[in-house]
Formats: C-alpha cells, sequence, structure tokens
C-alpha cells in the first residue's frame, strides 16, 4: 500500500490552488498513516472549516468535516466515544489559532490521543486572503493592507506550554521529516501537534512579493532553523532572527493522555 | 520503473522541478488542453528511484511523489522489466 | 417492577438518558442545569460511559455531535446562554443529520438574565436558532416523570428521525423535586445502520437514511456543506440544495403526527387552555378547583414540530389561552393554526401564573 490508496480518487484532482502546499502536507499525513499499518475502518479524519479543512474529503476513510474551529472539539467526542478508532485532525492557522484558539488549548490540557495537523499558510486562504494570527509582522493581507501590525502567535509554544505530548515543526518543503515527524505524532500516546509551514500563493504570496510558488518554498527553507541550530545560536550568544522560525521536534514527552486504546 | 505525471491532476506549480534532487522535471513549453503547463521529464532514467526500487525492495528518495500536492506524479512498472545502461552524472 | 424514588427534575432527566441507553455526555457547567451534568459524571464512568466536561457549550456540542457518529447515544445539558453558544453546532447537527439529545433547562433571558429562575423564552429559539431551513424535535416535560420519561423518548426520537432532539424543560421542572415510579427498563428502538451498497445520505421513503457509524467500514464523509447523497460537498447546485433542505424539513414535517404527544381533556369545552411545561401545573390545578368540564385543556408534550391537528379536536372552542413563561411565543404559532382569538397569557419574572391569574382570564373573556 502507499498513500495514494487513501485517497479519494473519484473526487481529485482536489480545489487547491496550483501549488498550493496543503496537497504536499496531506500526502505526507497519509503516507505516515500508511506506514502505520493502520486499517481505513479503524482511522478517522475530523477537520474544522478552511483549506485545510477540505482535506478529509479527499481521504477514503471516515471523515468528519466539521463547522469553523470546532475540529478538535468534534474529535474529542469521537475518540473518547471510541478510543479504538485512530483519529487525525487536519486544521489550518485561523481554524486552530483564532476560532478554535481554546479548543486547541484545552485539547492540549487535556492530552486526548489525537494528531493534530496544522497547515500554517499565515493567512485566510479560503476567504481570499484575510489576516490570521499567524500572519508575521508587517506582512500584507486584505484586512492588513498597512501590514499586519500584531505580533503573531507560536502555534508549537502554544502547544508545550498547553501540555501537548509531542509538538514538532516542519514545512512543505522539508516533507520527509515532515513524513517522519507526523509518524512520530502517530506513535506518540496522548495530543501530537505537528504544525507545517506552508506557501500560499494565491493568498499570501501574491501580496508579499513572492512572484512564483517555488520563491516563497525558498524562503520558508531558508528561514528555518533546525532546533539544534537555534539552541546553538543561543548558546553562542547571537541573535536569532525575527523572521526566522524553528523546526523540529520541539517537545516529546509522557504526560497522562486522555482516550488511548486500551 | 518509470516516472510519471498524470496529466489530468497536474495544475502546473512546478514544485517538482524545485525539488528534485537530480533535476529530472524542468518547464513545461506548451500548455495542455485544460491550460495547463505540465513539466516535462529530462532523461527520467536517472531518477533513483526508478533504477534501484526493485532492487532495494523499497521506495527511494520519492520527494517529488510526497511534494506534489496535486498528486500527478508516480512510479508506473515498465512491462517486461528491462534493465537500461545509464550515464550517471554527478 | 417498578420501584418509587424521590427524585430532582435534573436527576430524572440523567437517570432517563442513562436508562435509554446514553453512555456520552458532554457538559459544561450552567445554572440551573448543571444537576444533569453533576448525577452524569458520577453515573457514567460505572456503566462503561463516557463522561466529558468541555471548555465551553460549543464545544459540548460539538464533542456529543462526534460521540455520535461513533454510533453512541449522546447528549448534552445547558440552559439559556449556553444554548446560544450551541446554535451553530445544532444546524451542523441538523444538516449531517446526527441525532443527539440537548437538554435545555431554561432560565429567565436575555442574555446572564436570571440563572435560578424559571422561563420559557427559549422555545422558538430551539426551533430557529441555528440559521438556514431545517426541522427539529422539542419535549416538554412539567413534572418529574416526565423528565425521566421524555428524556428517554428523546433518544429514540433522534435515532429514529436521525434529528437533534431538544428537551425544553424550565428551572421549576427541573429544580422540582417529587415522587417518581421508575421503570425497571426503558424500551430502546435502536438506530438503524446504514444498508450495505447503499449510498450513506439516501433517504429511505420516510426521508431518513441509514446510519454509517464510524469504525464500520461505510467510509462516510460527512459535512456541513451541502452535500449530496454520497455525502461529497455540493455547495453550488441550486438542485441539490434545495431538495436536501427540503427533505430536513420533510423528514420531521412529515411526521407530525407520530411524534405528536399531547393529552386533551374537555374536548367539547368553549374555552381551552393550551401549556406546555411548568404552567400546565397552575392549569392543572384550575381544572381540579372547577371540576365542571367547562374548560379544557390541550397539553403539549411535543412542542416542535408543533401538533397543530391536537388543536382541531376542541371543535367547539371559542378561545383559547396560552399561559407561557414568556413573551407569547407559542401563543403566536396557535394563532398561525386557528381562526378563534387566542389570548396569550404571558408571565415573566420566573414566577409561575397564580391560578386565580388563569381564573381571572377566564372570566373577562367569558
Amino acid at each position: 500500500m502507499t498513500f495514494e490508496d487513501w485517497f479519494r480518487t473519484d473526487r481529485l484532482p482536489h480545489i487547491y490552488c496550483a501549488g498550493c502546499g496543503n496537497g504536499t502536507i496531506i500526502n505526507c499525513t497519509l503516507s505516515a498513516v500508511d506506514q502505520m499499518g493502520w486499517k481505513k475502518d479503524d482511522t478517522v479524519f475530523v477537520s474544522g472549516i478552511g483549506c485545510s479543512s477540505r482535506a478529509p474529503g479527499y481521504i477514503v476513510t471516515d471523515s468528519l468535516h466539521t463547522t469553523h474551529g470546532r475540529a478538535l472539539a468534534f474529535a474529542t467526542g469521537v475518540k473518547l466515544a471510541n478510543p479504538v478508532l485512530n483519529v487525525v485532525v487536519f486544521t489550518g492557522d485561523g481554524d486552530l489559532a483564532a476560532i478554535g484558539g481554546n479548543h486547541f488549548i484545552h485539547a492540549c490540557r487535556r492530552n486526548i490521543d489525537l494528531t493534530v495537523v496544522c497547515m500554517n499558510n499565515q493567512i485566510y486562504g479560503m476567504t481570499g486572503g484575510q489576516g490570521s494570527p499567524t500572519t508575521p509582522w508587517g506582512c500584507l493581507s486584505t484586512t492588513t493592507p498597512y501590514g499586519c501590525a500584531e505580533p503573531a502567535f507560536d502555534l508549537c509554544e502554544l502547544a508545550i506550554a498547553a501540555g501537548a505530548n509531542y509538538v514538532a515543526r516542519w514545512t512543505s518543503y522539508h516533507v520527509k521529516e515532515l513524513e517522519k515527524a507526523v509518524k512520530a505524532g502517530l506513535e506518540t500516546p496522548g495530543f501530537s501537534f505537528i504544525e507545517a509551514m506552508t506557501q500560499c500563493p494565491t493568498n499570501f504570496g501574491r501580496r508579499n512579493k513572492f512572484k512564483q510558488v517555488a520563491d516563497q518554498v525558498e524562503y520558508i527553507k531558508t528561514h528555518a532553523l533546525l532546533r539544534a541550530k537555534r539552541d546553538r545560536m543561543i548558546e553562542q550568544g547571537e541573535k536569532v532572527p525575527d523572521d526566522f522560525f524553528v523546526i523540529g521536534e520541539l517537545m516529546r514527552r509522557k504526560r497522562p493522555a486522555m482516550g488511548v486504546k486500551v | 520503473m518509470k516516472l510519471a505525471i498524470d496529466e489530468t491532476r497536474c495544475k502546473g506549480c512546478n514544485l517538482c522541478i524545485k525539488v528534485c534532487p537530480y533535476k529530472i522535471f524542468k518547464e513545461g513549453k506548451r500548455p495542455n488542453r485544460r491550460g495547463i503547463v505540465v513539466p516535462e521529464l529530462d532523461r527520467p532514467e536517472r531518477c533513483a528511484n526508478c533504477r534501484l526500487q526493485h532492487l532495494y525492495g523499497r521506495r527511494l528518495c520519492g520527494v517529488c511523489e510526497l511534494t506534489c500536492p496535486d498528486q500527478a506524479i508516480h512510479w508506473i512498472e515498465e512491462q517486461p522489466y528491462e534493465p537500461m545502461k545509464v550515464a550517471i552524472e554527478y | 417492577m417498578t420501584r418509587l424514588e424521590f427524585w430532582q427534575g435534573n436527576t430524572a432527566c440523567a437517570e432517563g438518558a442513562l436508562a435509554a441507553g446514553c453512555r456520552f455526555f458532554g457538559g459544561y457547567p450552567i445554572t440551573p442545569s448543571t444537576e444533569v451534568a453533576e448525577h452524569m459524571a458520577v453515573k457514567l464512568p460505572k456503566m462503561n460511559g463516557v463522561f466529558v466536561q468541555m471548555e465551553d457549550e460549543i464545544a459540548s456540542m460539538a464533542a456529543i455531535i462526534g460521540a455520535s457518529w461513533t454510533g453512541a447515544r449522546a447528549m448534552t445539558a445547558t440552559s439559556g446562554p449556553g444554548f446560544s453558544l450551541m446554535m451553530e453546532n445544532i444546524g451542523y447537527a441538523a444538516m449531517t443529520e446526527t441525532p443527539c439529545v440537548i437538554v435545555n433547562i431554561q432560565r429567565g433571558g436575555p442574555s446572564t438574565g436570571q440563572p435560578t429562575m424559571a422561563a420559557q423564552g427559549d422555545m422558538l429559539q430551539c426551533r430557529f436558532g441555528s440559521h438556514g431551513d431545517y426541522s427539529v424535535i422539542a419535549l416538554c416535560p412539567a413534572s418529574v416523570q416526565e423528565m425521566y420519561e421524555l428524556t428517554a423518548r428523546a433518544f429514540d426520537l433522534a435515532d429514529r428521525y436521525r434529528v437533534p432532539v431538544f428537551l425544553m424543560a424550565d428551572e421549576i421542572v427541573g429544580h422540582m423535586r417529587e415522587r417518581i415510579t421508575v421503570p425497571d427498563k426503558v424500551g430502546q428502538t435502536p438506530r438503524r445502520e446504514l444498508d450495505r451498497g447503499v449510498l450513506p445520505f439516501q433517504p429511505d421513503a420516510d426521508l431518513v437514511p441509514g446510519f454509517a457509524t464510524f469504525g464500520k467500514g461505510y467510509g462516510v464523509h460527512v459535512t456541513g456543506l451541502t452535500h449530496d447523497e454520497r455525502g461529497y460537498p455540493c455547495a453550488t447546485n441550486p438542485g441539490v440544495h434545495a431538495a436536501l433542505v427540503r427533505r430536513l424539513v420533510d423528514k420531521i414535517e412529515n411526521a407530525r403526527t407520530a411524534i405528536a404527544d399531547y393529552d386533551i381533556i374537555n374536548p367539547d369545552a368553549e374555552q381551552v387552555f393550551v401549556a406546555y411545561g411548568a404552567p400546565v401545573r397552575t392549569v392543572q390545578q384550575v381544572l381540579h378547583d372547577r371540576p365542571d368540564g367547562m374548560i379544557g385543556f390541550l397539553r403539549l408534550r411535543t412542542v416542535w414540530p408543533f401538533p397543530e391537528h391536537s388543536l382541531k379536536m376542541f371543535k367547539n372552542a371559542k378561545v383559547f389561552f396560552i399561559p407561557e413563561l414568556n413573551m407569547g411565543q407559542i401563543a403566536r404559532e396557535i394563532e398561525r393554526h386557528v381562526k378563534v382569538p387566542v389570548v396569550s397569557l404571558p408571565k415573566l419574572g420566573g414566577d409561575l401564573h397564580t391560578p386565580p391569574e388563569l381564573v381571572a382570564a377566564l372570566e373577562a373573556h367569558r
């Protein structure tokens, strides 16, 4: 089996724009799920609203495409009512960090046995490019036409502070690493949070001087800082530039978890 | 094994050109019937996975397939399988 | 064998749910419904069930919908402010045809209002609160016994029609303690599974599709978007949307008679009371004080879908009196169905109508 077998091939091609990284992240997630050897019957994909949340519709298993921001609350119900099911949540930055922020921190706190893959494109893509809680300082969007004047959320730090058992961040360029991180998340009992930084050529790149898809991918690639390197820089007293973000496995621990299959 | 791009799925984002370590993909020249410029394959026999997947019994590299946001890149079996002599550029 | 108990309405509600096979409760504390959650928190873990206190009512509603898709009978309990928060996901449950039970122990509103006082101000909200057109079922208990029985029935109705079912009680009934006869066993009609080879949202003759439980290999895609019979999003096709919404409404409205539950007392009377919930008790007192058969009484246990045919039973009716703990929400519904005058008797503030108040209304319209 390959990850291709997990797609509802009758629904492809999907609705994502050309160059959208969401498809890449779905590939990596499904590839990890496939390597787990899970049965399709025992796997459920849950999502909220947004570009990222259209993903379960293209996956052949039971899938729940819910209301905006509430994916984790729905997934909590699914997982607690039937812990035999493997529940994977697809979500986006707006879905998870803005409208679903409360559900996010509480799912982390409960440490419920879910794997959450957040496709962070730093923008509200589906509604046409409005600023999101993760839009970087100074970036342009339709609702931050003079540059985003709010500090952005660091979702991984938030997940760690709230108590998630596994936290990692990779990008849509680091596909192999992302695949491994998702697999590690799936294997970890308790709440696993994998943030995947991704490009949105239509609504983010277009307004922020990335003329080609590859330009934004290149930017993401060059501004990703491995955790070890970041730690080394701090040790040596170097300043970590503001526009860099940390990638790698950021947390792995064994806090007591809820809803783990017995 | 050989590489194939599914023209019904490809949206022409050219990400495969960026990620392939062997530079097998190159920009297409003209739009297809759906108006999409699908990348072309430049000597696809250089692909490590094409040559060595059977030998190793597992997927090698595969970055293009994982990266392709539109699930358009696959390896298909060549029947019958014929070993080919390949000049590898370093 | 039955047994006698002396229970609070909220306890009876929780016990009724447990007897009906409810094994998932997601809730958030809110006066005056909290006792339901507290009782469930004690009982469910011992019965192989799941109690989870969610972070808010939005999440509670979401969790029970998620649990319901795994095949569990799931419920939540709340009151006005929490009920308002649940509205979006109630619409989601209606759109995705998810069976679930929502208990609303109504309190005075709007906003925080009167947390410890009774009202019936959410009767229209439960029918029309979420956006878009849909139909739901709402039951109104007037005694502790009915808290038990109607909660149990709510689960059967939810599974039968695949719809959110509301138990619209009020603070008086929820916090009242009285004698209750508890049956040994409550009959349960299980949810009808989807037949193999049938599309997951393809309805039967009764317009209700079979249920594709998660984890059974149906590979169903559940979405709040307008979907076709395969469950796939189809949001820009006017025909699909119209047919779907029409079916969501018709599956309930067509079953109005089967769902209806009411008592008719003195059908030949000229003056008729219509009541549901706590005001039933005042009307019962008036009838008890005047046993001459001159006062008709339509006692509703189902309010939505409104059993309009029950009004036609009062052939000699010259006037209908509707005592409610709101500004006449159901009185307006009754006006749509009868040609004679409808007198709304609103009572706000949390107190019940007193019998003299109702008698005064009778005298005024004699």
